[in-house]
């Protein structure tokens, strides 16, 4: 038998070979170990057939504190009724401190008789197994089961204590073992700095290790699962070329909505569905050609919107409903061909939160502009970043959006989900170019990532991206396991 | 770009789902449903749901003109093949006027009117008729405020028509009702009076429309009489469009009658205030085949260009080897500018047949320098053992000051209409949302090492801020500091302290971290009062930076 023990199982069984079977509680106290040790060292030698271990559970009361109040003096009923003759007014019985609790158990147990404010005893006052059982908790400091127990339970006098023991015994294996002699020379666990250098560490007994047992979980410091998929998302698009942006939660409705040509009065522009802030913010300088293109289309093919343009109306700030008054702020810094921009960033909508739905949440947007970029180029770099992203199958529909024309929608296709309507895209309005002195076309696409994000991280609930199960974040993997 | 517009569809910006039964349609578009069902999600649609004998079709909110049965079979067979170019509608003047008060200038001014002939109805052409009317109400009229509609039946009143200011203490019998109501009653008791009272309460009179016998049509915005209901024995109408801008009245009042020829009516015109309407005549525009073909990358010939656009139901012919002359139907209102004629050219030909391309722009690919702040930060920060949250930026006082103990930052931005008590403020501070987080996390392992990096707004200027928090039995002010003092150190930023002030911290135990003589920072021990707030059972050891500290960080730029 080539069975490799631990020293501490060795010592078990030496201590056992005299004893033949033992409390743990006895063993700890001859092995110098505590008692839980005890008990570990004896499972993994009965797991091996060397000892049997057997485990008692057995209750026991001890007193609660009003117990112990009683402790010695007997129960309040008995105090009180040792403390007149046969009789007593009932006036004077209840000046008694105990009297509120006593008087009552009295009458209960035919202790007494109450005629006409005097209280007489009956005679029958033997002391019922309750006493006997507290008399037994008084010298033992603890009693086990037995009649009147109950009783004194229910009264709250005493509490019930689970003990869990264990008999430890040696087998004819274990005695088998211990016959062929226990080398008992300490084993090492983790090695010193003296034993590596003196070399000492050739001639010591390693303690071995069972590699089917796991020690305790180590966690790493994470990058969120979400800002991985965003990170991911940045770096396709550092790939392909493009420049990131960043800017303001709040903007005015003018970046928010005019420059992007939409209608004054355009329900988005209600209180209903946009986070209006009481602040307003200037118009910036040349607003006049954003104000001509939405009264009568300024100097373009367009017949604008008609009626009369709001300034005021402008000036309120918002928070930015998408990251496209950003898009077209950046084109307006930089008019000149080529631009290539994208930006992720959190946008609000006026929104009951539920599963699916959030007041806010992360939004990409991507812009080309140059000569000569056309619809089959929107198409082409739509094609390129979902495929990126891992959605090989892409198609196209026509779609709308305010500001631009064309408009379409790209579908993508999921396993298990069919097509999936995943963003919208188009060719910038030249109602939103031309204010701004932007002269050639602008590929224009968004994107909701935390629906991606859904569908990569299998996730049912929106929120958990933003108030996160510390759990989930320590199981979802770093790499791979989110695709 | 705006594709949440799933979100949009669950607020006042719905879609308008329009119903088409199958019968109906396939006998107006003259194609079977399968086919109706197959294409039409590739003129601009998406099909809500196939039912037995209809289906439910959702349309963009610039094309009014597809709300109705009529409207969609018109366009359906033009992109079918099967009937092309301009349908031409004729009417003829029915010698019916129409007066309009000059007092309703500042209330209610325009009104547009016709007399629809020969309508054929039974209850589903009924339902049609207001299912568009509604439609129209919400995408055109902008919930009735800018163009209300009203349908009568013809042969109960007299004409001619006046449209005038009147006292609000007029009554009459409205729809739905028995009895005689004044106007003011209307908007206290009748349920669209409720609904729409908004749009005229604050004038000193009301929109009134009334007969050569002076007995009450309508009372736009808010209801029609009940003399004039249409009921299936109707077969003339008086439509009036009331509204606060020309064009949009005359958009609906060209949808309405245009699906109603194609139902097989007759418009016939009123003549409001002198002018005929309506006429129903197309518009010209003349584009340029260039322009066009370089937008969609599609090399097109005057001939193709005009032919794709007689698909989409234009009238279109060549102009010249450069120029297609295009004649736009009058109920097409979305078409504002030339370039909304090119999108319909991509539409006839086939979104799904254009060729993807990449073009051949060059460009360097750029980091802003905020992100790749916030990377460096996440790097430091995950190495020490840290996990990344990535809370809401909105939240609330009690989260934010009450519970941290903090007096509220003078620059916090507040919600004008929040949607829940949890939601009321714009984020100054990160570490508020990590404590949050630490509650809703009370049940899992310890330690737990959070941080997050993310902006935070006061005023109206939006800037980064990171933070972390640990908590287990020995969390304490060493680890604040130590943590604080690394993550300074990795992101190149020199820093003094002194003691400080920050009530959220336990004093003796709380450090700030000063740059060029200002506060940036803070570390140290959470105060026990505000562990009790968040309802935590640990200490917990934390810091905040405002990155703006940072060289090199950007200077905000003028926005909003």
């Amino acid at each position: 038998m080539t069975v490799e023990l631990t020293l501490n199982e060795k010592k078990l069984l030496v201590v056992l070979g005299s004893m033949g079977s033992a409390d743990a509680a006895v063993l700890a106290e001859k092995m110098d170990a505590r008692r839980e040790a005890v008990v570990q060292y004896a499972n993994l030698a009965g797991e091996r057939g060397l000892v049997d271990v057997e485990k008692h559970v057995s209750r026991r009361y001890t007193p609660t504190e009003e117990g112990r109040a009683y402790i010695g003096k007997g129960l309040p009923e008995r105090q009180l009724l040792e403390s007149f003759e046969e009789t007593i007014p009932m006036r004077d019985l209840q000046s008694h401190p105990l009297a509120k609790i006593a008087i009552g158990w009295m009458r209960k147990k035919g202790w007494i008789a109450i005629r006409d404010g005097i209280v007489q005893k009956t005679g029958a006052t033997a002391p019922g197994p309750d006493e006997a059982a507290f008399a037994r908790l008084g010298e033992n400091g603890a009693i086990g089961d037995g009649v009147g127990v109950a009783d004194l339970a229910k009264r709250g006098l005493v509490q019930e204590e689970e003990t869990v023991a264990y008999t430890v015994s040696i087998t004819p294996r274990g005695r088998e073992l211990l016959s062929q002699g226990l080398d008992l020379q300490e084993e090492a666990g983790t090695l010193t700095r003296e034993q590596i250098l003196s070399g000492e560490w050739k001639d010591l007994p390693l303690r071995r290790y069972d590699v089917t047992k796991l020690p305790k979980r180590a966690y790493p410091g994470k990058v969120h699962p979400y800002q991985r998929l965003i990170d991911e998302m940045r770096r396709i698009l550092f790939d392909m070329g493009f420049e990131e942006m960043a800017g303001g939660i709040v903007q005015s409705s003018f970046w928010n909505f005019d420059a992007l040509f939409q209608p004054q009065d355009h329900p988005a522009r209600e209180m209903q569905d946009t986070f209006f802030l009481g602040e307003r913010w200037p118009l910036p300088a040349g607003y006049e050609r954003v104000r001509d293109i939405h009264e009568h289309g300024g100097e373009t093919s367009s017949t604008g919107w008609g009626g009369t343009w709001s300034a005021e109306k402008a000036e309120q700030c918002v928070l930015r409903t998408h990251t496209t008054g950003l898009s077209i702020q950046h084109l307006a810094a930089h008019p000149k061909p080529p631009v290539k921009a994208f930006c992720i960033g959190r946008v609000y909508r006026r929104e009951a939160i539920d599963p699916t739905h959030l007041a806010e949440f992360e939004q990409l947007e991507g812009i080309v502009m140059d000569e000569d970029v056309n619809l089959r180029h929107l198409l082409g770099f739509l094609k390129e970043f979902y495929a990126k992203m891992g959605f090989e199958t892409v198609r196209f529909r026509p779609g709308y959006f305010p500001y631009t024309e064309p408009s379409v929608e790209p579908e993508v296709y999921v396993d298990g989900l069919g097509w999936v309507e995943l963003g919208g895209s188009g060719i910038f309005r030249q109602e939103v170019t031309e204010p701004f002195g932007i002269e050639h076309p602008v590929l224009a696409w968004g994107l909701g990532i935390s629906r991606v994000a859904m569908l990569r991280l299998g996730l049912r609930d929106l929120r958990q991206l933003y108030r996160s199960d510390v759990e989930w974040i320590r199981e979802t993997p770093t790499y791979g396991g989110g695709r | 770009m705006d594709p949440g517009d799933a979100h949009l569809r669950r607020g006042a910006v719905k879609m308008a789902i329009i119903t088409l039964p199958y019968r109906y349609i396939e006998r107006l578009a003259g194609t079977d449903r399968q086919t109706i069902i197959d294409r039409i999600p590739m003129i601009g649609a998406d099909i809500e749901r196939i039912e037995e004998d209809h289906v439910d079709v959702e349309f963009f909110p610039n094309r009014p003109d597809l709300y109705s049965p009529e409207g969609v079979a018109r366009a359906m067979r033009g992109f079918l093949g099967l009937e092309e170019g301009l349908s031409a509608y004729t009417v003829r003047p029915s010698g019916i006027t129409f007066s309009v008060d000059p007092d309703l200038a500042d209330i209610r001014p325009f009104l547009g009117s016709a007399v629809i002939r020969n309508v054929n109805f039974d209850e589903e052409a009924i339902e049609s008729l207001m299912a568009l009317q509604e439609a129209l109400h919400w995408a055109v009229g902008r919930g009735r405020g800018k163009v209300a509609i009203g349908v009568h039946d013809l042969d109960t009143v007299t004409p001619p028509f006046r449209y005038v200011a009147s006292p609000r203490d007029r009554s009459f019998v409205p729809l739905d009702f028995e009895r005689e109501m004044t106007m003011e009653e209307i908007l206290a008791d009748h349920p669209k009076g409720r609904d729409y009272a908004h749009l005229v309460e604050n004038f000193d009179k009301f929109p009134l429309i009334v007969d050569a016998d002076d007995r009450v049509l309508s009372f736009p915005p808010i209801i029609n009489g009940e003399l004039t209901r249409v009921t299936a024995a109707t077969k003339n109408i008086l439509l009036d469009c009331t509204g606060t801008d020309r064009k949009a009245v005359m958009t609906a009042v060209n949808i309405i009658c245009t699906a109603l020829i194609e139902a097989g009516a007759t418009v016939e015109t009123v003549t409001v205030d002198g002018e005929e309407m309506p006429t129903l005549a197309p518009a010209e525009r003349v584009v340029s085949v260039a322009e066009c073909s370089r937008l969609l990358g599609l090399p097109l010939t005057p001939q193709e260009m005009a032919r794709l656009l007689r698909r989409m139901r234009f009238g279109a012919e060549p102009d010249g080897d450069s120029r297609v002359r295009v004649l736009v139907p009058c109920y097409r209102s979305d078409i504002l500018h030339d370039w909304d004629i090119f999108e319909d050219v991509a539409i006839a030909h086939g979104i799904e047949n254009f060729d993807a391309a990449l073009p051949a722009t060059s460009t360097v690919a750029q980091e802003h320098p905020i992100p790749a702040l916030a990377g460096a930060v996440r790097s430091v920060m995950t190495g020490l053992g840290y996990l990344e949250m990535i809370p809401f930026t909105l939240t609330n006082e009690r989260v934010l000051y009450t519970n941290m103990q903090r007096d509220p930052a003078p620059g916090t931005l507040r919600l004008l209409h929040p949607i829940s008590e949890e939601q009321t403020v714009v984020r100054t501070d990160l570490l508020p949302l990590l404590m949050e987080m630490l509650l809703a996390n009370k049940h899992r392992e310890l330690p737990q090492r959070l941080f997050a990096v993310g902006d935070v707004v006061e005023d109206c200027t939006t800037y980064q801020k990171a933070a972390a928090v640990s908590i287990h039995p020995s969390a304490d002010f060493s680890e604040a500091y130590a943590a604080a003092d690394v993550l300074c150190r990795e992101i190149s930023l020199s820093y003094t302290v002194t003691e400080s002030a920050d009530p959220a911290f336990l004093d003796g135990r709380r450090g700030d971290i000063i740059v060029d003589g200002r506060i940036v920072g803070v570390f140290g021990e959470i105060h026990p009062a505000v562990l009790g707030a968040f309802d935590l059972e640990h200490p917990v050891a934390a810091f905040a930076l405002d990155l703006r500290a940072v060289p090199g960080y950007p200077v905000p730029p003028g926005t909003p």
